[in-house]
């Protein structure tokens, strides 16, 4: 649960209320020389073709262009076959969605598994992560209630499993998931351990909304991936949040390589 | 735990000047020095024997206390702003007591002429590295919004520096926020910052001074690393009641005191109160119903002091000082309720006993508590987070007067605390939803501690004691000796020496990581896996009367070591975590610099300046790969001139100028694209690397201040006009980089950096009034 900032958030427009608004400007700012990095994307799913995507990190004020590696290669190896995907960059042109490197090629993952990826390009950059294939957990119940005014919010409950320490990622989407997600945040099991866990949400939602309830049974090195792609953007305009470093599942460059393994239940919301 | 070695310290020292307890050649004359009607204390006022040369000055409390030889001396008691007065005594075979009740000047508010010790006590005394700040000063000072504030005013002072724009957080010699012992009539005070510490919680009206020791701390004080803030709250007036208040752009003051039974027991009560919230509710009804309409929260803060003082008798006297502070935050909407609170409970009651004039007690107990609330409520949901530390502490301070030049001070303390470390509470109405976590702790404090200021000869005063302080948390106990020492040498009447070292302790650890006061900011304390801060501080330094005694020009050097200090993993959770102490990285610290300070405290022009050159440094291992990085506030230059200039008799001219090297800050150097499992393309995400690498552009800034006195049928009034940031610069709060879009398309065009600024020009005016 990360409370953190938004009570802050609250505050802040009062602060600024104190003042006028002509008290921002442009500076400038050098940054120091930068050496690009690899940048590695890559999820795992049951019955799904391996994709990935490697870009560099960049200087901060470079131009806004994709930095695509082309000299990129990935590999990914489970149970002793290696696979290598080549660099074939696509873009659904409808979701904008796109990947640099894919095989149509699907493995047999069981919750257990243990795969690895590895990346290399011609100016030796070497990036590697392994994964552990997770396995479900069950949404037990997707419910709603209205209130007098015709919104209604959401209970979602799982179980938790006591003799683990678990982390999940929970997303509601609005119709369909190629649109941006209405909900999403990650959580641990610290303070809910081995509970029947129900997440809440504010009055949201109205009669006829069809929504997609994912949640996520992920690994520590994806919470705390997540975790630190969120601390760091708040960073970047708040003066009250500590810098965060991007923590990275993967070694030798930035990103993640995990595994997908959800639970998902759509629903329309109905009187 | 060394006590063996403490306790033969002690004995020695005791064996070594009890024998000249009774070997009495001289006699003493002690007293208070008071304005007229028993009102205030005067503090820093001058009583001196001409014929003999020889002089004292009077305390935080009024207090002085001379040695003379038999004879007929004429005793002549001094305060600017005050009638002199001279008393012919008759010292024959005993000790005197002698007091003062002096006359103002003139029938105008007594805020007329700065004056703290005067510079020659400053550099006879023994300690250094002391600044010494009265109301009076501070109400002259041109302040933010017209809100006199004396922690604000202390940061003008060289080796203080603030937070940041508007802060009142104090970064003493590289030290942090949270390494202030802040006391108020000897009572801690743990959050002394209302709204995000734009304003202390000391109202001006119900103090009287303070003194900041950056270093060289006496021994009586203990528990923080890098300085010492003693916040002595006035007293009534003893003989009729008076009122004192102000109008201000957002708050108003209002203060009583007078007589409870006359010439024994007087009382002070002051009450402040913000209105913002008055405003913005008005605003929000004008509003109602308009689109685009975003509510504005609702926020107050408000604080009560009081004080009490009854005299029992020739040798007692009872003093009882209260604060009790609160700022509010409410956000109401139809289905959402938020509700965030915070504030300090202070409370001391003193005794002072008087064995005779040379051997007196100070025997305090006191409790103070802060505690911040947070919840919401969202129609069947309802979350509430808070914290707390409370305490209750009982000391006991001694001073004997010996002879030979020697005043040995001695006492001892014990609080115990307890924390209520983020007590979390969700649930829901139908109970489908319920979980809580937060923890308690509990501790003891305890300290001892001797210490002799010896005048060792008319050149040389040495000042030399230990404190033996001892920490018990959840079965793990630990202690230390914290040796103190400085001495002063004077090459001439004009000029003298000074040094000191200082060994500090702190037991108990501020939970925060964003270099502001902030009110969810809370106390965690040592236990098996955190273990106890350390510092070492020496400094050097040479104290020069200048111009006739017109001016001293002071120059201090000093160098500080920081034992494991405490910072955060990043992305730690602060706020509900039930193992917050994993969340704690230790690392160490150095910090060093040189302080110039030239002032001159009578006249029509007064003021000071003051330079600091500094450097402040962590190492924490998994911080920045190890390496040492700057500390946000270190702050290679910083200068400060303030100007007091009396015009008239009724027109008072103030200035203030700071310059201070900008602030070392994080900024993203790269960033990536980060597409995620599902979505619409991708998004940027800031790549930091080195902390702190990054500086702020300089601050800069000049804040006059006018004093009209006015002519009212009854009493004193005064109007003050401010203008805060008068050559409206452009000060970096916050620097931050974003994405340019296209309005058209949202393509993204390219990025760029922005910098934002928290105060332009404000001028406001306070009326302030005393009958």
């Amino acid at each position: 649960m990360k409370t953190s900032f938004t009570i802050y958030t609250l505050l802040l427009p009062l602060l600024f209320l104190l003042t006028s608004c002509d008290l921002e400007q442009e500076v400038e700012v050098k940054l120091p020389p930068y050496k690009s990095q690899l940048v590695v994307e890559c999820y795992l799913e049951p019955d799904k073709s391996l994709r990935a995507v490697v870009l560099e990190s960049v200087s901060y004020f470079n131009d806004p262009e994709l930095p695509l590696v082309p000299d990129a290669e990935v590999f990914i190896t489970h149970n002793g076959k290696t696979i290598k995907l080549p660099f074939s960059p696509i873009q659904n042109k409808e979701t904008g969605k796109y990947y640099t490197h894919r095989k149509n090629e699907k493995l047999n993952l069981k919750p257990g598994d243990v795969v690895t990826l590895e990346v290399k390009d011609k100016k030796g950059r070497h990036v590697t992560g392994t994964t552990t294939i997770m396995n479900q957990v069950p949404i037990e119940a997707v419910e709603w209630k209205f209130n007098e005014k015709n919104k209604a919010y959401l209970l979602t409950s799982y179980q938790d499993d006591p003799d683990a320490e678990n982390f999940y990622r929970y997303m509601v989407h609005r119709d369909s998931l190629s649109n941006s997600s209405q909900r999403d945040f990650v959580s641990s099991d610290r303070l809910t351990n081995g509970q029947r866990v129900s997440y809440g949400s504010g009055y949201d939602y109205e009669q006829g909304d069809t929504l997609v309830v994912s949640l996520f049974h992920i690994e520590q090195q994806y919470y705390d991936f997540l975790s630190s792609i969120s601390d760091a953007r708040s960073a970047n305009g708040n003066p009250f949040a500590q810098p965060s470093r991007i923590v990275s599942s993967v070694k030798g460059g930035i990103g993640i390589f995990t595994n997908l393994s959800y639970n998902r239940k759509t629903v329309v919301i109905e009187k | 735990m060394r006590l063996p070695a403490f306790a033969v310290y002690f004995l020695c020292l005791f064996s070594l000047v009890a024998s000249d307890v009774f070997a009495q050649s001289t006699y003493t004359i002690s007293g208070y020095v008071r304005g007229t009607g028993g009102e205030d204390a005067l503090i820093g006022a001058t009583v001196s024997v001409p014929e003999l040369s020889t002089g004292a000055v009077t305390d935080a409390r009024g207090f002085y206390t001379l040695q003379l030889p038999e004879g007929s001396h004429t005793l002549q008691a001094t305060y600017i702003g005050y009638e002199s007065a001279t008393r012919t005594i008759e010292v024959t075979d005993q000790n005197l007591t002698i007091n003062f009740a002096l006359l103002p000047a003139n029938s105008q508010l007594r805020e007329v002429v700065i004056e703290a010790n005067s510079l020659q006590q400053k550099l006879n005394a023994s300690q250094m590295s002391v600044e010494t700040l009265t109301t009076r000063e501070a109400k002259l000072l041109p302040a933010l919004f017209g809100e006199v504030d004396l922690i604000k005013t202390l940061q003008l002072k060289p080796g203080v520096q603030s937070g940041g724009e508007g802060a009142s957080g104090l970064y003493v010699r590289g030290g942090g926020p949270d390494q202030n012992l802040v006391l108020l009539d000897d009572a801690v005070v743990y959050n002394a910052s209302h709204l995000f510490g734009f304003f202390s919680v000391f109202n001006p009206d119900a103090v009287e001074s303070v003194e900041l020791y950056k270093g060289g701390f006496p021994a009586q004080f203990g528990g923080r690393l890098s300085s010492v803030v003693d916040v002595k709250m006035r007293e009534g007036n003893k003989e009729r009641i008076g009122v004192t208040g102000g109008i201000g752009l957002i708050a108003s003051r209002l203060t009583v005191d007078g007589p409870i039974v006359k010439d024994k027991s007087s009382f002070v009560l002051s009450g402040r109160r913000t209105y913002f919230d008055v405003f913005t509710r008005q605003i929000n009804r004008i509003q109602e119903g308009k689109e685009d309409f975003n509510r504005i929260p609702d926020y107050y803060f408000y604080d009560l002091n009081g004080k009490a003082n009854y005299k029992l008798g020739e040798k007692d006297e009872l003093f009882l000082s209260g604060y009790f502070g609160r700022d509010f935050f409410g956000f109401n909407d139809a289905d959402f309720q938020f509700r965030f609170d915070w504030g300090n409970k202070v409370g001391a009651l003193r005794w002072q006993h008087k064995f005779n004039p040379r051997f007196q007690v100070n025997t305090t107990l006191s409790g103070s508590s802060y505690k911040y609330n947070v919840s919401n409520k969202i129609d069947v949901f309802s979350f509430n987070l808070s914290s707390d530390i409370r305490d209750l502490a009982l000391k006991t301070d001694f001073s004997l007067i010996l002879d030979k030049g020697h005043t040995l001070q001695f006492g001892a303390m014990a609080t115990r605390h307890d924390f209520t470390i983020g007590r979390l509470n969700f649930d829901s109405d139908d109970d489908r939803i319920s979980f809580g976590a937060g923890n308690d702790y509990k501790a003891m404090e305890a300290a001892a501690y001797v210490a002799d200021d010896f005048q060792v000869s008319s050149q040389l005063s040495l000042n030399y004691g230990v404190r033996l302080s001892a920490f018990n948390s959840g079965g793990k106990t630990y202690s230390a000796l914290e040796p103190r020492a400085s001495a002063r040498y004077s090459l001439s009447e004009r000029t003298s020496l000074k040094a000191s070292y200082a060994s500090m302790m702190q037991y108990i650890h501020l939970v925060a990581n964003s270099g502001a006061s902030l009110p969810t900011d809370i106390w965690y304390p040592s236990n098996d896996y955190v273990k106890p801060q350390r510092s070492q501080q020496v400094a050097a330094g040479i104290s020069h009367l200048l111009g006739g005694g017109r001016y001293l020009i002071t120059n201090e050097l000093y160098y500080k070591w920081m034992h494991r200090q405490i910072d955060f993993r990043d992305g730690a959770n602060l706020f509900v975590n039930d193992n917050l102490e994993e969340e704690f990285l230790f690392g160490k610290g150095e910090s060093y610099g040189k302080e110039v300070y030239l002032e001159k405290i009578k006249g029509r022009t007064t003021g000071w300046l003051g330079y600091t050159l500094s450097w402040s440094y962590r190492q924490f291992d998994d911080i920045n790969d190890g390496r040492r990085f700057p500390t946000r506030y270190d702050r290679r230059h910083d200068v400060s001139l303030v100007v007091l200039h009396e015009l008239s008799k009724r027109i008072n001219l103030t200035g203030a100028f700071v310059y201070g090297t900008g602030n070392a800050y994080s900024l993203p150097v790269a960033r990536f694209a980060f597409q995620d499992v599902h979505g619409k393309g991708a998004t940027v995400v800031p790549v930091y690397s080195d902390r702190n690498s990054f500086r702020l552009a300089a601050f800069h800034r000049l804040d006059l201040g006018l004093v009209l006195k006015l002519k009212p049928k009854r009493g004193e009034a005064d109007l003050t006009f401010n203008a805060y940031n008068a050559y409206n610069r452009r000060n970096p709060y916050f620097v931050y980089f974003e994405q340019v879009k296209d309005e058209d398309d949202n393509e993204t065009l390219g990025f760029r950096a922005k910098q934002v600024s928290l105060f332009p020009v404000i001028p406001s005016v306070t009326y302030n009034f005393k009958f």
